[in-house]
């Protein structure tokens, strides 16, 4: 999961056209200012989003064959994709990944995060920009260090924990490595964000600490819980860095078409497949698309986000 | 609550990432506008990664006058045909002149992007060249690259461990066999060898050695190939590695990685079956071992003979974007070419393997004793392995082709499963992908 997997969630609408017009200033102003306060991100997102996912919807429509160029196709670069084992399989292993990364992630955060809330010592300080510094730590830098650790001649368990059936969960670590403290920081900052009176009263009626995380603390933060089991669901539908790194390591167990991400980058740029490239990335963010909107919708009550 | 941050911090990765493609896409259509300079010298953008590499550019640009190298490194390998596919894709971007090695040639030519040097004269130094060398790079008397190194292979092994387990030199792989199988009982935590299922050439390499043929292709004979990775040659070797993996004769970490560094070092391995540029690639990995090693060729497999076999070697090529295609030409010619000042450099520091005669015969080279060979005149075993290794026909989607051998070598070695049913099945897989890319099987 790498950091540049992460989608932003879509930003807060601009508060300046409300705030003109309580000022009661003349409507073309309010548009041109309203306008202007959204044009920088606009432009923006037209250039870097917008264009190119367009360039890729329409290229991905075309087939190319190294020997007879481009023709158009319709949809048969996305009906090859369904009927193709390799990225289907793909598909299944992050599917089952997320599945079993998301809830231990966002259960370590949160475990972390309500620890650390309760606690105010300069070891909880200390703590806190520990379980951090990973965040910190360039994803390939960290994958290269737990590559050394996992082998069973430089790493100190002597166990090859890249063998066909320790690999994934191998890789799982490390992404939780990476992601949990930054997933910490993010919960306990909601849950400093939490009125204290609320706890007080818990107190006086009698909740003890344990009941006051669980019963208070947690439903106070759902919000943010939601947040980070989006951010990890996506994170790990795009699953792309570690695995890469860690490839050339064993490519009979992380093959070229290990993750769907590695698979539509090896397409495109190890094998000149950019038709077909673009088609998989399509239907990968269909996936993420429907994977992050169904977690939504189950959680709905929770999250504040309807 | 931080969202916030978060957002600005994925806006800017974002932005990096978008800047990042863009200036690969971008960086040398500048230099190219700049290319001819007021005094009318001639600045040529030459991608490589040789080591050592400045040095052999210093030579150059002291040496002509009216034409200079702009050297970039873009990294080794795959790296490098990653972003030359790309940027010959994308119509700019791509250098005048760029390192290729042989395999990959027929793949990054398929694109016609790269310009034939024979109408540039670059035929007049074809003697200059070992025959197998040439016929990599050339088609009749269209020239799409110019011969730098070759990859001649031999068996490099541990003098040391050879003489404590009292081992033979073998000169058979069935005396390979055996040794190993002396050194398993003497010493259980040592491999004869390893197997780096990770690297397609060292595969290759084996089995070209055993007779095997896996492609029939030529540039001028589109869009017909011959497709034949499961013939016999390929599943004798592959039979033998086999047994070898299976009875823990020999190791299968893969190439290149910290662990096979390790292994060399340590002495878990007594031999490293290498290419011609493996001597110098082992002096700068496994430094502490300076002096214990020797040089033997290749094991044979039946007693008495030399047929011998390549695993790399590279070229220059010259790319359809380059605004001075007679310079390139003469860059890609003279850069190490068959002069003796930069192959001083190619062959002392750089460990390259030469594939230009004059070099090849150089006394200089022959006779140069190697202080991490225990003072052993190397190249004597190199240099008749290099004028033994016949010609090879790689394809026109090399990346695809080697991807399925390691991967299906890689799995059998995982689950421990059959080597040649490994190799239909890169039989299947590399037919179909042909059939669907539009060649025409023969």
């Amino acid at each position: 999961m790498g950091s540049s997997t992460r989608t932003a969630p879509a930003p807060a609408p601009p508060r300046a056209p409300a705030r003109a017009r309580r000022r009661g200033r003349g409507v073309g102003r309010q548009n041109v200012a309203g306008l202007l306060f959204v044009a920088p991100f606009t432009l923006l997102l037209i250039a870097f989003l917008l264009l190119p996912l367009a360039y890729a919807f329409k290229i991905s429509l075309y087939r190319s064959t190294l020997i007879g160029g481009d023709v158009f196709a319709g949809f048969e670069n996305y009906r090859t994709a369904f009927h193709d084992h390799e990225f289907t399989s793909g598909v299944l292993r992050v599917l089952v990944f997320g599945l079993v990364q998301t809830p231990v992630m966002v259960a370590l955060a949160l475990l972390a995060a309500l620890l650390l809330d309760a606690a105010t010592s300069r070891f909880s300080r200390l703590f806190r920009l520990a379980a951090f510094v990973p965040y910190a730590v360039p994803a390939v830098i960290g994958t290269l260090m737990w590559g050394f650790l996992y082998s069973p001649n430089t790493g100190p368990f002597g166990i090859d924990f890249l063998a066909q059936h320790t690999v994934l969960a191998s890789l799982g670590n490390v992404v939780t490595w990476q992601w949990a403290g930054y997933n910490m920081i993010v919960l306990y900052a909601a849950l400093q964000g939490v009125p204290r009176e609320v706890y007080e009263a818990a107190r006086i009626d009698g909740a003890g600490v344990v009941q006051v995380a669980l019963r208070v603390k947690v439903p106070m933060v759902s919000a943010a819980i939601v947040l980070v089991s989006v951010f990890t669901i996506i994170g790990t539908l795009q699953f792309f860095v570690e695995p890469l790194i860690l490839q050339p390591l064993n490519p009979g167990t992380i093959t070229r078409s290990y993750t769907p991400n590695i698979y539509a980058f090896n397409q495109a740029f190890t094998y000149q497949q950019y038709n077909y490239s673009a088609a998989i990335s399509f239907m990968l963010g269909a996936v993420v698309f429907v994977g992050s909107y169904l977690f939504l919708f189950a959680t709905r009550k929770r999250s504040a986000l309807r | 609550m931080s969202a916030l941050p978060v957002r600005v911090r994925n806006a800017a990765l974002v932005a990096c990432a978008a800047l990042g493609i863009a200036a690969t896409g971008c960086s040398s259509s500048a230099s190219n506008d700049a290319a001819k300079s007021a005094e009318g010298v001639v600045h040529i953008k030459v991608w490589a990664w040789y080591p050592e590499f400045q040095g052999v550019v210093d030579v150059f640009n002291r040496t002509h006058k009216n034409i200079q190298i702009d050297w970039t490194n873009a990294g080794a390998g795959t790296d490098e045909y990653t972003k030359i596919q790309t940027a010959l894709k994308a119509g700019k971007g791509a250098p005048d002149v760029v390192m290729i090695e042989f395999q990959e040639l027929p793949t990054i030519n398929l694109t016609k992007h790269l310009v034939d040097m024979g109408q540039y004269g670059a035929n007049a130094i074809k003697g200059d060249f070992v025959d197998w060398a040439w016929s990599q790079v050339s088609d009749g008397d269209k020239v799409y690259a110019i011969p730098v190194d070759a990859g001649p292979m031999a068996l490099l092994y541990r003098k040391d461990i050879f003489d404590k387990y009292q081992l033979k030199v073998p000169t058979t792989w069935d005396e390979f066999r055996t040794e190993a199988q002396k050194l398993k009982a003497a010493s259980p935590g040592s491999f004869m060898t390893d197997f780096g299922a990770n690297d397609a050439g060292f595969m290759m390499g084996l089995m070209q050695q055993a007779g095997s043929r896996p492609y029939t292709y030529s540039a001028s004979n589109l869009p017909n190939i011959g497709v034949n990775v499961n013939n016999d040659g390929a599943k004798k070797a592959m039979t033998y590695w086999q047994g070898m993996v299976a009875d823990k004769l020999a190791d299968t970490t893969g190439y290149g990685t910290t662990d096979f560094y390790n292994g060399l070092t340590t002495g878990k391995y007594a031999t490293y079956i290498a290419a011609g540029w493996g001597p110098g690639y082992l002096s700068s990995v496994a430094k502490t071992t300076s002096g214990k090693w020797r040089a033997a060729p290749l094991p044979q497999w039946t007693a008495g003979g030399t047929v011998q076999a390549d695993w790399g070697g590279s070229s220059f090529a010259v790319t359809d974007q380059s605004q001075h295609p007679k310079e390139a030409t003469q860059v890609a010619m003279e850069i190490f070419g068959s002069a003796q000042e930069p192959w001083k450099i190619g062959i002392d520091k750089a460990f390259l393997f030469p594939t230009a005669k004059p070099i090849l015969t150089w006394d200089y080279f022959v006779n140069k004793e190697y202080e991490f060979f225990g003072g052993q005149k190397v190249n004597t075993v190199f240099v008749p392995a290099a004028n033994g290794a016949g010609t090879f026909d790689w394809t026109p989607f090399n990346d695809f082709a080697a991807n399925q051998i390691t991967t299906a070598i890689g799995q059998a070695v995982q689950k421990k499963a059959s080597f040649t049913d490994a190799l239909d099945t890169v039989q299947r897989n590399v037919t179909d992908y042909a059939g669907k890319q539009g060649f025409k099987l023969q």
